[in-house]
């Protein structure tokens, strides 16, 4: 029973986070903004998510192959993740895209725009 | 082209076999014979790819304690705390923001060094990494920054002073 | 279990949420964020469904989708970067 109780504790911390992170999304003002709020989805609104989810596997379901794989996911998404948002936030950089307010100090801009 | 060496075959190889036992779960000899053979031959084609500097450093007790602790204490404590700043500033209207792309100088020599730090500076919301270019023998980051407070080196002593010398610790 | 079921579907309905986003976005970039994050919340709600549910086949589904869900984002990226070249 105490274990269920912790694990739907860590959904929820990652349910709170992941609505931060969501909220962030739909609210900030430039693209680069919005990329560091979906961070906060894909760190701490998944581990707690799934870590939560692991306790249940293990304790209460008593699962050992859904626990491996739940562990599998969290593991592919945090090694994984930090790829794309690399790839997307140097595209967009390069693409043109340049938040309505410009930045204060624009080091990228400065070196490689001329 | 890069050499295919053995080391590098071989770390693959474990690596390949240990997700597919993770992924299928059984532990018949068939499933197993069936998964090496794969493996080797997705490691034969691909080491190249993947290792090119010696594979067999975790072996030194001191660096893979020091790897288990950078990201069993180290960085959570930091991803925890870049993620409450994170949500506060989500949860009162996200207006509480100066952002700005800062150049950073970093100090690490090796390309795992190097991507790992990357890689944990994007993980933190408020930082993520844009582009790794080396000028003079000195490497930079570009770091976009949520909340533009200095600049230069106390940028990245206030970005990554920690994470650098947790990384240092297990990767050159 | 039922409160498992409860999150799962708290999870699905902020996908939808950021769904607006992609619909809205002004540039491709801002889809492609909106979608990459939508991947990672529906990626949870399925693995909080299995555990509700019992039936493992929704893990590996899950599996799938956060093993993919990185490499739409990494061909986005490439692409707007070549775009501008």
């Amino acid at each position: 029973m105490a274990v269920r109780i912790i694990a739907d504790v860590l959904i929820l911390i990652g349910a709170l986070f992941a609505t931060a992170g969501t909220i962030g999304i739909l609210k900030m003002p430039d693209a680069f903004s919005r990329m560091q709020a979906s961070t906060c989805v894909s760190t701490l609104g998944m581990l707690g998510a799934m870590l939560g989810a692991l306790l249940y596997a293990i304790f209460v379901m008593g699962s050992a192959s859904a626990a491996v794989k739940i562990a599998l996911i969290a593991l592919l998404i945090f090694v994984t993740n930090p790829l794309g948002s690399h790839a997307i936030a140097k595209g967009a950089y390069r693409h043109g895209i340049r938040p309505d307010k410009p930045m204060e100090v624009d080091d990228f801009g400065r070196d490689f725009d001329e | 082209m890069r050499k295919t060496t053995f080391p590098a075959v071989l770390a693959t190889f474990v690596v390949c076999f240990a997700f597919w036992v993770l992924l299928t779960w059984k532990f018949t000899l068939q499933e197993l014979a069936a998964g090496a053979v794969v493996s080797l031959a997705v490691a034969l084609f691909t080491a190249r790819f993947f290792i090119h500097e010696k594979a067999g450093w975790l072996f030194n007790p001191v660096k893979f304690f020091n790897l288990l602790g950078y990201w069993l204490f180290i960085f959570p404590v930091e991803l925890v705390k870049a993620n409450v700043d994170m949500a506060k500033r989500c949860f009162t209207g996200c207006t509480d923001i100066n952002p700005g792309i800062v150049k950073v100088p970093v100090d690490l020599k090796s390309d795992y060094g190097q991507a790992a730090l990357a890689n944990s500076i994007t993980l933190t919301p408020g930082t993520i990494t844009m582009d790794i270019a080396e000028q003079d023998g000195q490497t930079y980051y570009y770091i976009h920054w949520i909340d533009v407070k200095a600049d230069g080196e106390e940028a990245g002593e206030a970005i990554k002073g920690r994470l650098e010398r947790g990384v240092r610790r297990f990767w050159e | 279990m039922s409160d498992m079921l409860i999150f799962a579907i708290f999870f699905a309905a902020l996908a939808v949420m950021s769904l607006y986003r992609v619909a809205r976005g002004p540039s491709a970039a801002d889809r492609q964020v909106a979608v990459d994050s939508a991947d990672v919340l529906i990626t949870c709600a399925l693995v909080l469904f299995s555990i509700y549910s019992g039936r493992g086949i929704y893990l590996d589904i899950a599996i799938i989708s956060a093993m993919l869900g990185v490499i739409d984002t990494m061909l986005v990226g490439r692409y707007l970067e070549r775009r501008w070249q």
